[in-house]
């Protein structure tokens, strides 16, 4: 067996929020092995001094020195996970800061969190699945070229996707809205399998990710199965054909949203979640539904409407439904709705995500919500950038599977 | 959720910290190994810890008190001597209430000599500490002199 | 023999010597063994469980982290239950129960708040300071009864 994966724990409170057993567990699910740097009283007052910011919890200031002593290598450690209470003002700036300062100084990927009482181990496995994947895989991730005949599938939230790669191309493509994981899996499959014109056995290596990935990966047989925050930064960096060097990928999901700050399209730091549904995906589908047009129908309307003449806020979906209505009921125009409700998603990622990551260019968008325009437009005003969306971009999963598995090709 | 079923229910745990030039930890634990009677008794770096029932950890400390009462100190502790919940072995690093014990260990030698002293003398005639919630403010004859002094 | 609430609660200095001069010290550890003495749910290492935060609510809002409620749990019962206290001022080195910095400005607070006999003082810096300090705490306690 591997070794388990050495995590550094830096953090203020989890012991006293009940939730430091929930760490535990969802550490010990990915082989991983929580550990707190080791360092005396004397390391702390010195270190805190010359970190330089004054914090008054003593455990902000011994989060800080167990920083340094990671960054200077005093300490040995595969990867950091920082986590502070939700809604403290001085861990918030110690937990952004210490991301910082470790990444920009160590080649230690990293993941911090905000917790409350209420998070479970379930809420974070899949970032302890990307840390400890970023650790321990880094030979598998290195992979730039798809060789050989492979499948991917991406079992979302909302919806399920396949593809099947040959020789670095995509020949085959399926897609549609995920209702029973499993049968939804099996649908996109043969339909990607029909557009290439490939039978099921001809596939050498099978790659699953998303939320059903583990169920569908041991149904179908998958040679690898791996969450997204990995696989898709390596299926946006190689689809924008930017492998080398730095780029942020944006995923607004059906269910959460992902912002990766990528280096080589190795992820370096990572956010994963929203507080509501008010950011996602779904609130731009009710938005939809609501104006009677199709999901694909909301962006080139949003294009034609401005944002501005209609106050939205959809921080939580209740209330961003409530300005939704009451704005068509003070006579807003569909447009103008659209292009809010786009606004105001893109605004709760900004506000809510895209402070935790640094922002390099290329951004790139990817995900279904990646193809309505009006969101891709909002999300480039308030990043100030020309937003890229890559190619098959909804398919960005699938292709980072089909990518990833290649490297599990037995050679016969 | 598992459950959780508690170990040594009705005990007490208790730190012996010595911080002393004629005694160490491991005179300390001979001591107590003489008078244990079956009590668990744990040598480490800066004294001993002892669990057991109440009156016979009470017993025990009250006998090691004397044998140098200015320079040993006492406290609680909530877990059982060597839990792999709270050990440095297990959690990679000390248990951040270590460092706060690391820290009153430089306080000590003075609240050692504070102990010593207050053998001969009566406490009352000893001038209370400065209030720290007290401002500090100049006083304005204080201040007078001051300016003098540096005319003069 | 009285009740003195400690603070920093996990302090050795105070524990030892409230007891020493006779009283009993409400302390950390004291409200730690509690939990991981009693049978329920595993949540190490504390044995502190997600229903703590929402017992601090007693003490603080619901915005307010659950790092601070859930140590409010441990130290809300003790603020209630003591009948004097000492406070050791500007304590910035106190770790892990005394790690966060808001919870402890509200429990010193809630501390002043309760009309107790109160005792203030900061670390000694020196022996002269270590006598003063020894001496104010032993003219404290005494003074609420306690053994010569």
């Amino acid at each position: 067996m591997t070794p388990p994966v050495r995590i550094a724990q830096i953090s203020c409170g989890p012991e006293y929020s009940g939730v430091q057993h929930e760490i535990d567990a969802a550490v010990k699910e990915v082989n991983g092995e929580i550990f707190y740097p080791d360092i005396a009283l004397k390391d702390i007052m010195r270190d805190f001094k010359a970190y330089g910011l004054d914090v008054r919890s003593p455990d902000l200031k011994l989060a800080i020195s167990r920083a340094r002593a990671l960054v200077e290598g005093r300490v040995e450690a595969d990867a950091v996970f920082i986590a502070t209470c939700f809604r403290c003002a001085e861990a918030a700036i110690v937990r952004n800061e210490l991301r910082r300062y470790i990444h920009e100084n160590s080649k230690l990927p990293v993941v911090s969190y905000s917790f409350t009482e209420r998070t479970t181990s379930g809420t974070l496995l899949t970032r302890m699945e990307a840390l400890t994947t970023i650790a321990r895989r880094r030979a598998l991730l290195a992979r730039e070229t798809q060789q050989g005949l492979t499948l991917g599938l991406d079992s979302g939230s909302a919806t399920t996707k396949a593809i099947v790669m040959k020789d670095n191309e995509i020949i085959g493509t399926g897609w549609q809205p995920t209702i029973e994981v499993i049968k939804s899996a099996q649908d996109v499959i043969s339909h990607a399998l029909e557009e290439a014109g490939i039978k099921r056995e001809e596939i050498q290596a099978v790659g699953t990710t998303g939320y059903g990935r583990f169920l569908v990966g041991k149904q179908i047989g998958a040679d690898l199965i791996q969450e997204e925050l990995t696989v898709n930064s390596k299926g946006a960096v190689f689809l924008a054909q930017r492998q080398h060097g730095p780029a942020t990928v944006i995923d607004i999901g059906g269910m959460d949203n992902k912002a990766i700050s990528v280096m080589d399209g190795i992820p370096g730091t990572f956010t994963m979640g929203g507080i509501c549904a008010g950011a996602s995906g779904r609130f731009l589908e009710l938005t939809a539904k609501r104006l009677g047009v199709e999901i694909t129908e909301l962006g080139p309307l949003a294009m034609k409407g401005l944002g501005n003449r209609v106050p939205m806020n959809s921080y939580c979906i209740v209330f961003g439904t409530q300005s939704l209505v009451n704005a068509l009921a003070t006579g807003s125009t569909r447009e103008d709705v659209a292009a809010a409700a786009c606004h105001s998603v893109a605004e709760q990622v900004f506000e809510q995500q895209l402070q935790e990551v640094d922002i390099k260019e290329p951004v790139l968008m990817v995900g279904g919500t990646s193809l309505i325009e009006g969101l891709v437009y909002a999300m480039g005003e308030l990043l100030q950038t020309q937003i890229m969306v890559p190619p098959y971009s909804q398919y960005i999963g699938a292709v980072g599977s089909a990518l990833l598995a290649s490297g599990f090709i037995k050679d016969d | 959720m598992n459950e959780y079923t508690p170990i040594l229910v009705g005990t007490v745990t208790k730190y012996v910290v010595v911080e002393s030039f004629d005694i160490t930890p491991a005179d300390l634990a001979v001591h107590a190994y003489e008078i244990s009677q079956g009590v668990m008794i744990k040598e480490t770096c800066f004294g001993l810890i002892i669990n057991g029932k109440e009156d016979e950890v009470d017993r025990i400390i009250a006998e090691l008190r004397k044998i140098d009462p200015d320079h040993i100190f006492i406290k609680d502790r909530g877990f059982p001597p060597g839990d792999s919940r709270r050990c440095r072995a297990n959690l990679g690093g000390a248990r951040p209430g270590y460092h706060g014990m690391e820290y009153e260990m430089t306080v000590i030698p003075y609240v050692s000599h504070g102990l010593k002293e207050l053998k001969n003398r009566d406490e009352n005639t000893i001038p209370a500490p400065e209030n720290p919630r007290e401002d500090k403010t100049l006083d304005i004859y204080k201040l007078k002199k001051m300016i003098e002094a540096l005319e003069s | 023999m009285a009740k003195i609430f400690i603070y920093p609660s996990t302090s050795l200095i105070l524990s030892d010597m409230v007891a020493r001069y006779g009283h009993t010290p409400l302390s950390s550890a004291v409200a730690i063994r509690e939990r991981i003495q009693t049978a329920g749910f595993e949540s190490a290492p504390l044995q502190i469980t997600p229903e703590e935060p929402k017992k601090g609510l007693k003490w603080a809002a619901v915005e307010v982290p659950s790092g601070v409620r859930g140590r409010m749990a441990l130290y809300g019962p003790m603020i209630e239950e003591c009948e004097a206290a000492i406070i050791i001022n500007h304590a910035d080195l106190s770790f892990g129960c005394m790690g966060c910095a808001r919870t402890n400005e509200l429990i010193t607070f809630l501390v002043r708040q309760k009309d107790v006999p109160r005792l203030d003082l900061t670390y000694p810096k020196n022996e002269d300071e270590g006598l003063k300090f020894v001496a104010a705490i032993k003219r404290f306690l005494t003074g609420l009864g306690g053994k010569q």
